[in-house]
């Protein structure tokens, strides 16, 4: 499982006060924590003003590069700070996100054509999300013609099938599953994301759906996610589902992180 | 640190990719490929110990063994007496009722690194099945029947008192596992008994010759 640090984002509240006060040290400690706790990439997302968000990138960006080598997962819903603060990162992260939204991809994908960075593609468009499993895969399908045309290798992108809150869900995530393991049909080495947490939205004891949510997702296909790497339930499940799906010979990876006190650890 | 302590390190902590090469180092460095194999061992039974006290989970162990298995590997050549063993067959399995492979297989390493050539009956082996395979190969001077439960015990007795009964002769019987002593060795009407890997080689030995 490629796990995305989630922890950095100014929609966050205690985030978006360490942002206005410049309180250097919180940001730090942030991204050392998700780091230690074995996140593959840090996401930071700024989440102020379009006029402040790339100063406020770099900021950011600066502080986690000082504490830890984990690559950075940028995160804007707008292209151009995307762009601009590509620059500001010490090695290739991944890039979060583009769409069939807009210009997005024409922007993105030129940009990252022959390097080693990652993208995130969210599977919605112009005409928003869609409500079918159809139309979401003619999304993909169009992602994916327009990576080949750059030669971004299916292993570089990771697909956000946009999982919608169970609440109102009429069918669970059972569209989401089929989209899933389409997905993974067509295109093995593809990467699906997500976040684990907008699903449980607006539900009692939300950590229990979240958590249901992600061993059904992994066992659909979902290899990466957006989530708290160091929320020790959340890790021991991700490893505990990753031995029952047979991706962990012997669980000595379950082993192995339960020894490095990833989960497991008397509070 | 001398290579022979890391390999012996590496065996511990299951590194199966790491332990072949190393000791590949720890010969060029001029150890002995016998001591090395020795070194190995002497981890296997820390292994053990640590399992036994609950310290570690058994993928940890079966990585370990693992890890030895390809190191012995790479000591074979040195030390395989080829297709004339100079002490003869050794037949060797877990008796019926007990998966267990681990000290078997370990004991196996260590006998045919003493010299026999080794007939690995596997696990769960029926007693009539030893008396097949001892009539099936050639020269066979030692039988060795491992037990690691408390519950195979009686299969241990029936498997020995088996071949001992059978009328076929030209060989000795040699029992080992978790729960088993000389006395109760002794009892079954066993010929040997070892405590662990090494000393059951330097018993074997000295049982066939």
């Amino acid at each position: 499982m490629i796990i995305i640090g989630e922890k950095i984002n100014g929609a966050i509240p205690s985030v978006a006060r360490a942002i206005a006060e410049r309180n250097s040290d919180f940001i730090r400690n942030l991204a050392k924590i998700q780091a230690d706790a074995g996140a593959n990439f840090i996401d930071v997302c700024a989440s102020t003003d379009v006029n402040i968000e790339v100063e406020t990138l770099r900021w950011l960006i600066d502080l986690v590069q000082e504490v830890t080598d984990t690559p950075i997962c940028i995160d804007s819903p707008h292209v151009q700070a995307i762009v601009e603060a590509i620059p500001f990162c010490k090695r290739p992260g991944l890039i979060n996100s583009v769409s069939g939204e807009g210009d997005k991809i024409d922007v993105i994908f030129p940009l990252i054509a022959d390097t080693k960075w990652e993208v995130a593609a969210l599977l919605c468009d112009d005409s928003g999300i869609s409500k079918t499993a159809e139309k979401r895969l003619e999304v993909f399908s169009h992602i994916m013609k327009r990576a080949g045309e750059f030669n971004i290798a299916p292993s570089r992108l990771h697909i956000d099938p946009l999982v919608e809150m169970l609440c109102t869900s009429e069918d669970g995530i059972n569209m989401i599953v089929g989209v899933m393991k389409e997905i993974k049909r067509q295109y093995p080495s593809v990467h699906i994301t997500g976040g684990c947490s907008n699903v449980s939205f607006n539900l009692p004891v939300r950590k229990l759906v979240n958590q249901a949510f992600l061993v059904l997702a992994m066992n659909a296909g979902m290899d990466s996610g957006i989530i708290d790497p160091t929320n020790q339930d959340l890790a021991g499940m991700i490893f505990a589902t990753e031995a029952l799906l047979g991706q962990d010979e012997y669980c000595m990876e379950y082993i192995s992180a339960f020894r490095d006190g990833r989960f497991g650890q008397k509070k | 640190m001398a290579k022979i302590e890391e390999v012996k390190a590496m065996v511990e902590a299951g590194k199966m990719r790491q332990v072949p090469v190393l000791v590949q180092e720890a010969l060029a460095e001029g150890s002995a490929a016998q001591d090395i194999l020795q070194a190995m061992v002497d981890s296997m039974s820390v292994v053990g110990d640590k399992f036994s006290a609950g310290e570690i989970y058994v993928p940890e162990m079966l990585m370990s063994a693992k890890a030895m298995a390809k190191g012995v590997d790479v000591l074979k050549p040195l030390m395989a007496n080829g297709s004339g063993s100079s002490l003869g067959t050794c037949i060797i399995g877990t008796v019926a009722g007990d998966l267990h492979d681990i000290g078997k297989n370990l004991v196996s390493m260590m006998m045919e690194s003493a010299g026999f050539a080794i007939v690995d009956l596997g696990v769960d082996v029926p007693a009539t099945k030893w008396i097949e395979a001892i009539k099936d190969h050639k020269n066979v001077t030692l039988v060795a029947c491992s037990g690691l439960l408390t519950t195979t015990m009686p299969a241990l007795k029936e498997a020995v008192q088996t071949i001992k009964g059978s009328g076929l002769t030209g060989f000795k019987v040699i029992v080992g596992g978790a729960p088993v002593s000389q006395q109760f060795a002794d009892e079954i009407g066993a010929d040997g008994f070892a405590p662990d890997a090494g000393s059951a080689a330097v018993k074997a030995k000295e049982l066939v010759s």
